[in-house]
């Protein structure tokens, strides 16, 4: 058998290939699935994750609906095949309403919920292959569904997993990572730099803790930038399609270069 | 009866065709339809010839998506789309992942069953379908489930390289399917993915290996232990007999499980309710579906030696006169052997295409 992974190698290699502060591949598919009102499928590296959201829109139980805002309900669905292992978790399981609970207390102040009282924003997130940042995933999965549908939110929010090995902070974290070394997951809301999320359930040195916080954030920050770059694509395509009439050469669709030009 | 123009093959167009297709069709409408839109859409197949909301004929499948190999931990998966168009503005079809997951099994002590055994799961996505609450899509996902069950539990549909020690380990062959959107004929697309995940699966060769402890203090005594440990009747003392296996290749996916050619497809047959005609047409979507919910599931499997009805269920409310079923039944044949040769060369042509793509890869590198 051969001798244990390093995370980290002398040539300054992760156990993937990547170097330290590298993030994983990001694959963003807008495209609509079903009858969502936004719906995205979200890649980091071999961690896929689809959310959809539906909304807002009535509720189905009236005693969930709050009066002056709009309720946001989560679902999170893990499938059996995700992980390596084969595991079958009922939707009510302990861990899994707890994840759905930490994604919703993420969205609660970036999304405009006073715009829409008495009404129901559902957001169905299904992890379809997991190999580390799963929550990282989900919760920006979670801001392109809730961007492709519409929804007026106050900023993205971005989130980044990091770690500590030894002294030498890493992003972006794959399973045998996770399993072995301290993290944190963070969330960002780039424009401000408010977090709305901060997570960790190993144990890390204070010292240490400074040093990947700031990384996390600024890795959050270059997250956007992709975000929105895939937003802006889809919103374009759509207009274009939007545009059917043939344009005379130099008239310029006033909807599209206004709003396009905003950066 | 209304069989139209000649249909075209399923796979026509697949993924790279272009279909413009009004979007909302492709949407679940909002529950229950009102009665007179079901008429509408009645009235409209019960015309000389037939019209549908999308101009298709009455066994016109929409095209269908199949991938192999999306589920990279899984140790076979397929993804099945029914009425998926390329283009950015329309609906996504009727999408479905299936992947089969080995797991061991002790057939002594555990739940193991000598042979191995397959279990399938269906779980239905809450994005596939926003109108129902968790309990009432828990209740469709068991329903689902029950119907794959009962469909495909036959011994002779049992692949036959489940075993690993005879008697002893075997292993256990989880089949998930997970319906991520449903715009009609979900069923044809659960069986089409579970056959396809099933083609996909490499079972992993295994080698039987003894633990043989030093002789005993006892001195010469013989402790003979046979390749399946039963042991020697020489044996007067509990010999700690460790039957195991090991992986032969760990970086090898295995051999394929060996159960190609007798699994079955499925064909939907949705009933028209008309007073003496028979009136019958696949391939729906959920405004049809809901207008008409009476149906019938027939699995047909196509082998050389001969075809077979594996399974037949009505489902919906309403009723079939008895006169009808050879009709039902010759009709349902047909499409189905259509569908099974269009599968298996789909499938023949994933294999090649994953062959080829993981030859590219291994060359630029």
């Amino acid at each position: 058998m051969a001798s244990r992974v390093e995370i980290l190698n002398d040539g300054g290699f992760r156990s993937d290939g990547r170097k330290q502060y590298e993030l994983r591949d990001i694959v963003i598919d807008l495209s609509q699935q079903g009858s969502a009102d936004g719906s995205v499928v979200l890649s980091h590296g071999l961690t896929q994750v689809s959310a959809s959201v539906f909304g807002p829109r009535e509720a189905k139980m009236r005693s969930q609906t709050l009066h002056d805002r709009a309720n946001i309900n989560i679902e999170v669905t893990f499938a059996p095949f995700s992980m390596g292992e084969r595991r079958k978790r009922s939707r009510n399981d302990k861990r899994v309403l707890d994840f759905a609970s930490t994604i919703k207390a993420t969205f609660e102040p970036a999304i405009q919920t006073k715009l829409y009282p008495r009404s129901q924003i559902d957001i169905y997130i299904n992890v379809l292959q997991q190999d580390g940042g799963v929550l990282q995933a989900c919760i920006n999965a979670t801001t392109l569904a809730l961007a492709a549908a519409g929804i007026p939110l106050l900023d993205f929010v971005c989130a980044v997993t990091g770690g500590v090995q030894s002294a030498s902070p890493l992003l972006d974290l794959t399973t045998l990572e996770e399993n072995d070394v301290p993290h944190l997951t963070v969330a960002v809301m780039p424009r401000t730099g408010n977090i709305t999320l901060l997570t960790m359930e190993t144990r890390l040195h204070v010292d240490r803790f400074e040093e990947i916080f700031q990384l996390v954030t600024s890795a959050g920050h270059v997250l956007h930038k992709e975000m929105k770059a895939a937003i802006k694509d889809r919103t374009r395509t759509l207009v274009a399609a939007m545009s059917v009439a043939p344009k005379a050469v130099g008239e310029k669709d006033p909807l599209y270069s206004e709003r396009m030009d905003d950066s | 009866m209304g069989e139209g123009t000649r249909p075209s093959s399923p796979w026509e167009g697949c993924v790279t065709g272009i279909e413009v297709v009004s979007s909302s069709y492709h949407q679940t409408p909002p529950f229950p339809l009102s009665k007179y839109e079901k008429t509408y859409i009645q009235a409209a197949l019960r015309e000389l010839s037939p019209i549908r909301a999308d101009g298709r004929s009455l066994f016109d499948y929409r095209s269908t998506a199949l991938e192999t190999g999306v589920a990279s931990l899984a140790n076979g998966s397929a993804r099945v789309n029914i009425g998926k168009t390329a283009g950015e503005e329309s609906g996504s079809g009727a999408e479905v992942i299936a992947a089969v997951k080995l797991e061991v099994e002790d057939v002594l002590e555990g739940e193991g069953v000598d042979g191995g055994r397959i279990v399938f799961t269906v779980s239905c996505s809450p994005a596939a379908y926003p109108h129902l609450s968790s309990t009432a899509l828990d209740d469709l996902s068991y329903d689902t489930t029950i119907i794959l069950n009962q469909c495909l539990s036959h011994p002779s549909l049992h692949p036959k390289n489940l075993t690993i020690s005879p008697r002893r380990k075997s292993w256990s062959l989880n089949l998930d399917i997970m319906v991520l959107s449903d715009s009609g004929n979900v069923y044809d697309a659960l069986f089409l993915a579970a056959r396809s995940a099933l083609w996909d699966a490499k079972v992993p060769k295994t080698r039987s290996v003894q633990y043989q402890p030093k002789s005993n203090i006892l001195g010469d005594q013989d402790v003979e232990m046979s390749a399946d440990g039963s042991g020697s009747i020489f044996n007067t003392r509990e010999v700690a007999k460790a039957a195991d296996f090991e992986l032969a290749d760990w970086w090898d996916e295995g051999e394929p499980l060996r159960v190609n050619r007798e699994w079955p497809v499925c064909v939907t047959l949705n009933l028209v309710p008309a007073k003496s005609l028979l009136m019958y047409f696949a391939d729906v979507t959920p405004h049809e579906e809901a207008s008409m919910p009476l149906r019938l599931l027939l699995l047909f499997s196509f082998s050389p030696s001969g075809t077979r009805l594996r399974s037949m269920r009505l489902m919906g409310d309403g009723e079939v006169q008895l006169e009808s079923m050879t009709l039902l039944l010759e009709g349902g044949e047909n499409h189905a052997k259509k569908l099974f040769e269009a599968l298996g060369k789909k499938l023949e042509e994933e294999d090649l295409r994953r062959n080829q793509k993981a030859q590219v890869k291994f060359d630029l590198r």
